[in-house]
């Protein structure tokens, strides 16, 4: 698949509490921005591929509500949903039927609309076999505890990820919690799962992003410099992980093995990535991606953290869009929007918060917690 | 001893299924048990129908001594779902059973504060209706 598809259109909405849009309009909003940044005409989709984990209203569990804002009828839209990395999947299933040379050109797009809906903040993870009151901050904190045990990171270091990601955030037009935070702030906010506090958890967020991908041999006719597609993983392992006794929940071996099939498949090590955005559902969680992605070993992502080296200015800039934790999760369109980021960066186009020069970009998401992870790289072509 | 009737619980209760019949049948004799597979001897929790390390269906129920370790635990602050909105704070934990087996439950009769990892602890029994017991667990 490497540099054999382009992508020639980006768009996203803003993220945020989006009760004056719907979920139709989200979609609208994201894909008439990817086809005006392609200059495309909507008939040249020949496919799409629909991120979503909450379809919209009368749209069941199918590709029809892609088909019906958009009304693109009678060819093939296919709806992915992988847990947190629904919306990196989406765009990986629409680059392999470009690779495959099934079709020229493909829309992929997330959209997701949860804040005026159920089934987020008030958490049905509740299985009585399996758990006892486990949230979405509780599954994840179970890992930070263990790892802090291990490791002897400090709620000082997880609070630094938290103002890095606002700091970024905030020079981000398009993201939901445009505001810096202090370290005292994040320390000091009421605690919902320890060690996690208020600010150490992403918010809940409405929002949509679309790209639009091509045959790479075509890409030049819509831009001068289309951004390639290097390589792209996806792990699936046990979706009940914690059962297993030989489960460390020190990292997530799923995104170590997207990450090796994506690196494989663009050729490359990790350190020859410039910046990444990375699944930062929690501050505990970007700490431990970036271990998990090879960017250093297994226990040291708080001193890179600590040292600086992942801000906007340092040696990995990691979540130069202020991350889940300050552009906002809306589960199926927050794959996507990490790769419009990558393509922004890596066009120069980032204005204020424009990572220096880079080459390579990395997308990655992580789901379940840690039942499923993708992994997209994209490089300048 | 008399069970509660079970109208007043709140909180998620389980569908009981071939799978897991076994399993809480036993904790409503206030036993926990786990699978073995009769075939490699593995023994295995959650309840399903396959070993997983050979596959095999051949499974029996054995009785587990209710000992482990905390491996890793959280303190819940904040979990505004039925039921649990009253309990706050309390400990969601992973307990290593001393049969290597590993499950998720909560540390009671203690202050969340004082749970540490790799602290022991023993199952206790919380009888939540007729049917359903649930295996909590407390400083041993
Ligand atoms: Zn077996």
């Amino acid at each position: 698949m490497k540099d054999r598809v382009a992508v020639i259109g980006i768009g996203c909405t803003k993220f945020g509490d989006r009760f004056e849009r719907s979920y139709e309009e989200l979609i609208c909003d994201a894909a008439f921005e990817a086809y005006d940044d392609a200059g495309i005409d909507p008939a040249q989709i020949e496919a799409a591929y629909l991120g979503t984990y909450l379809p919209g209203s009368g749209g069941g569990k199918a590709a029809v509500s892609l088909a019906d804002a958009l009304r693109l009828y009678d060819r093939p839209i296919t709806r992915v949903e992988n847990y947190c990395a629904t919306g990196t999947d989406a765009f990986r299933n629409g680059c392999l039927a470009i690779a495959a040379g099934t079709y020229d050109m493909v829309l992929v797009l997330g959209a997701e609309k949860l804040k005026d809906r159920g089934g987020r903040g008030i958490p049905r993870l509740g299985h009585p076999l399996l758990a006892r009151g486990n949230t979405a901050p509780g599954l994840f904190a179970l890992a930070a505890n263990r790892y802090i045990h291990t490791f002897g990171l400090r709620r000082e270091t997880l609070a630094k990820v938290a103002v890095k990601n606002h700091r970024n955030g905030a020079l981000n037009p398009k993201a939901h919690l445009r505001m810096e935070v202090t370290e005292e702030q994040v320390l000091k906010a009421p605690i919902i799962a320890w060690p996690f506090g208020l600010f150490d958890c992403c918010p809940t967020t409405d929002g949509a992003a679309a790209a639009i991908i091509c045959r790479a041999d075509l890409a030049k006719r819509f831009r001068k410099a289309p951004v390639l597609v290097k390589g792209a993983g996806l792990a699936v392992t046990s979706g009940r992980p914690y059962f297993d006794p030989t489960f460390d929940y020190l990292g997530f071996r799923s995104t170590q093995a997207a990450a090796q099939q994506a690196y494989a498949m663009a050729g490359i090590a990790p350190s020859d990535i410039d910046f990444a955005e990375v699944h930062d559902c929690f501050t505990w969680t970007e700490i431990s991606n970036i271990e998990d992605l090879g960017f250093c070993p297994k226990g040291e992502g708080g001193r890179l953290e600590e040292e600086g080296q992942t801000a906007l200015d340092g040696r990995l800039p990691i979540n130069p869009s202020g991350g889940l934790k300050s552009f906002g999760h809306p589960i199926g369109a927050s794959g996507v929007r990490m790769i419009t980021e990558c393509v922004v960066q890596l066009r120069g186009e980032a204005g204020k918060r424009q990572v220096k020069d880079p080459e390579l970009g990395l997308a990655h998401n992580v789901g379940g917690p840690g039942a499923v992870s993708c992994v997209v790289v994209l490089g300048r072509g | 001893m008399s069970k509660p009737d079970g109208t007043s619980y709140q909180k998620y209760l389980p569908r009981i299924d071939e799978e897991s019949r076994g399993y809480w049948e036993a904790l409503a004799r206030h036993e926990l048990h786990v699978q073995r597979c009769r075939d490699c001897g593995a023994k295995r929790f959650y309840p399903r129908a396959l070993c997983p390390v050979c596959l095999s269906a051949a499974t029996e129920w054995v009785r587990a001594s209710g000992r482990g370790t905390v491996y890793t635990f959280t303190v819940t602050y904040q979990n505004q779902a039925p039921g649990y909105r009253d309990a706050l704070p309390y400990v969601l934990a992973v307990v290593d059973l001393a049969e290597g087996v590993r499950l998720m439950t909560n540390v009671v009769d203690c202050a969340p504060e004082a749970v540490r990892i790799g602290m022991p602890v023993e199952v206790l029994f919380e009888d939540v209706t007729p049917e359903v017991s649930l295996p909590k667990f407390r400083p041993a």
